[in-house]
């Protein structure tokens, strides 16, 4: 299966309300259930909020990849959302652990492990491409969903010479081997 | 310098992928050559090797949760981190492991 395949322009959703973490989580939910990816928002959500307490998902960059597995969903996915305002989320990328995050992959997958296995593959290969830093720093900035499609299908090479706003500082780490 | 890795994060959706791809990035971008294994909630993918593992001149584990089959890493220089610093700092882990192997 092609990555498109799991990429739906139904819920990506560019103009995503909200002013708290909740609240955008909650509109993201929202826009699953509309579209039969689950069918409980608040057991979805509760299920979300399971793996926030696991540890922070925010990951720099403005940019926050929520998931959890959970029994309401019916369709394996990815809600991609673009918040109007900045909205405060736990990160392990800053002194403090707040980011200010603006587009959430919201991951929607089953609580059951044999569930839809080829989309999983599709899931984790998307995860994969976020962790390229010139593509997460392009898609903060992406305008149409057409756009952000694109973006995340594009090659790396591609996507050479974006410019960077947070580049990381090469210090030494406590490390022991 | 040949570099292995193997990731794997508590939910296996999300950081195990996005910390490979940094950890592979960062390796490559530093001049070596690196393969890493994801080990998530799909399974193993891009397995390594027990020879590419003997092969290797260091080995990373970046994970939350227990590595499987750790027996093909034996006798090999590991370097253990919790993925939150290979997300954040992948391009000063693989630094610092040049630094620290040069003194070695």
């Amino acid at each position: 299966m092609p990555l498109i395949d799991i990429l739906n322009p139904d819920i990506i959703d560019l103009e995503v309300k909200g002013n708290t973490k909740d609240e955008v989580l909650r509109y993201m939910a929202r826009d699953l259930y509309d579209n039969g990816y689950i069918n409980d928002v608040d057991q979805f959500v509760s299920d979300i909020y399971v793996r926030e307490a696991e540890g922070p998902t925010g990951m720099g960059s403005h940019i926050s990849i929520p998931h959890g597995k959970s029994e309401s969903v019916q369709k394996i996915g990815i809600c991609i959302g673009r918040t109007l305002n900045p909205v405060k989320w736990e990160t392990g990328m800053t002194e403090d652990g707040w980011q200010d995050t603006r587009l959430i992959f919201l991951f929607c997958v089953s609580a059951d492990a044999e569930f839809a296995t080829n989309h999983m593959m599709l899931l984790s290969e998307l995860a994969g491409k976020l962790g390229n830093d010139a593509r997460v720093a392009r898609l903060a900035d992406a305008t149409t969903k057409q756009e952000v499609i694109d973006l995340i299908l594009c090659d790396e090479s591609e996507l050479e010479g974006t410019e960077l706003k947070d580049t990381e500082e090469i210090v030494d780490l406590d490390i022991d081997f | 310098m040949k570099i292995v890795a193997v990731t794997a994060c508590t939910a296996g959706i999300a950081h195990t992928y996005i910390v490979a791809e940094k950890i592979q990035t960062a390796a490559e971008e530093a001049g070596h050559w690196c393969k890493v294994e994801t080990q998530g909630t799909v399974g193993v993918q891009n397995r390594i090797t027990p020879e590419e593992a003997q092969a290797a001149d260091v080995v990373i584990y970046a994970h939350d949760i227990a590595i499987r089959d750790q027996e093909r890493f034996a006798g090999k220089r590991i370097v253990d981190v919790p993925i939150s610093v290979a997300l954040k700092q992948p391009k000063s882990l693989i630094a610092t492991i040049e630094k620290k192997l040069a003194q070695k």
